[in-house]
């Protein structure tokens, strides 16, 4: 049962992303990229990472969607000649031999999802959380303990870069947006 | 969603959607979409506030409840119209949102460096005020970093909603300083709008 909901979710985020792709409308490529985007978040939900697909639906499916229709609505939308973007055949092919040769090398290499040997799990640093998140920090969600805590110093430097990215947006177009104050 | 891109139900003549190039705003008033959010928002903002003060022991935390706080905000200058929603909630206490928040996190990193420990160095708070570890960390996330995902958030969304209405492009145009609230938009948000903003 869950392979077959996995197998319809990959499906349904092949086609949103290809139709995104090849769409020329943009306001059709924006809300197309919305479902992308929430098959997306289903399918970090379906991976056992519920923080990255709370993310994910927040952020790529609602707000950056909304902030790209009102971008939508502030611009003139061009009537496109056809709705379907033309595709450079030899060029297709030649990615799709690239990206066949791919899959049949490196498919094997992908650990299966959750195997404990997998390349990525490095037991010197993850088990190390797994083991000591709770001692060290008290907190019970261990991404929280690493993203807070043994991970501080980063998240200090995402916040920041989060706020001088807004702050900048704010100070570049302040003519247009800055309410009387 | 469909009210912000006008076109689609006016024909395809009208395929300009700018409200400056078809003399409309993007904003269409819509009781169906004001009570749903009437609805509904209790519950996100809820929501959000969960995620941020639960994240430590459940899924979430402060990055995901602000931005659900954000679109909390964004839902409701959806359905009452952005320049009411702005009037409330000025910049000014959106850019405090976002400064207070850097500051916050800063603050409670530096902490530890007072007593001779590295930068964010939780436990100390432990050893010097018998403070769990775990409220360091709490901290953070609740002073630190949603409030600026929330400040950005909403910052970016006003940024570039402004101008939505014709009046709101020119700032100088609006000039009372009355409080608006999202209900005044019950009575006919662009109208409202227009009418205060010619008020001197």
């Amino acid at each position: 049962m869950s392979e077959l909901f996995a197998a319809a979710l990959f499906v349904f985020v092949l086609v949103t992303a290809v139709t995104t792709a090849l769409l020329r409308d943009v306001l059709a490529v924006v809300v197309v990229f919305a479902a992308y985007s929430l098959g997306m978040a289903l399918f970090y939900a379906f991976l056992l990472a519920p923080d990255v697909a709370m993310t994910e639906a927040a952020i790529g499916a609602g707000v950056t969607t909304l902030l790209l229709l009102l971008t939508l609505t502030k611009t003139n939308r061009t009537r496109p000649d056809r709705w379907i973007e033309g595709v450079d055949l030899p060029a297709l092919a030649v990615f799709a031999a690239l990206l066949i040769v791919l899959v049949v090398t490196l498919l094997n290499s992908i650990p299966a999802v959750g195997d404990p040997g997998a390349a990525w799990n490095n037991p010197g640093v993850t088990q190390y959380y797994i083991e000591n998140a709770y001692d060290d920090t008290g907190v019970e969600n261990a991404v929280t303990a690493v993203l807070a805590g043994y991970r501080g110093f980063d998240t200090f430097g995402e916040a920041v870069v989060v706020f001088a990215a807004g702050i900048s947006s704010l100070i570049v177009l302040r003519q247009v947006v800055f309410t009387r104050e | 969603m469909s009210d912000a891109t006008g076109g689609d139900e006016t024909g395809v003549e009208n395929w300009r959607v700018s409200p400056d190039t078809n003399g409309r705003s993007a904003y269409v008033e819509s009781q169906i979409i004001m009570t749903t959010v009437q609805v509904v928002t209790p519950f996100s903002l809820t929501y959000g506030l969960f995620l941020m003060f639960h994240g430590a022991d459940s899924p979430g935390g402060s990055f995901q409840g602000g931005a659900v706080m954000a679109a909390t905000v964004l839902m409701i200058a959806f359905a009452f119209g952005v320049a009411p929603t702005r009037d409330w909630l000025r910049n000014r206490t959106v850019v405090a949102l976002a400064a207070g928040g850097v500051a916050a996190f800063a603050a409670v990193g530096l902490v530890p460096v007072l007593f001779g420990d590295s930068f964010l160095a939780h436990p100390r708070f432990e050893s010097v005020f018998g403070i769990d570890t775990k409220w360091g960390l709490e901290a953070i996330e609740v002073a630190g970093v949603a409030p600026i995902v929330a400040g950005v958030l909403v910052g970016l969304f006003f940024l570039i909603a402004a101008g939505m209405n014709p009046d709101d492009q020119t700032p100088e145009a609006r000039t009372d300083g009355g409080g608006h609230d999202p209900e005044r938009a019950d009575e006919g948000t662009d109208t409202e709008t227009v009418s205060g903003g010619d008020r001197p």
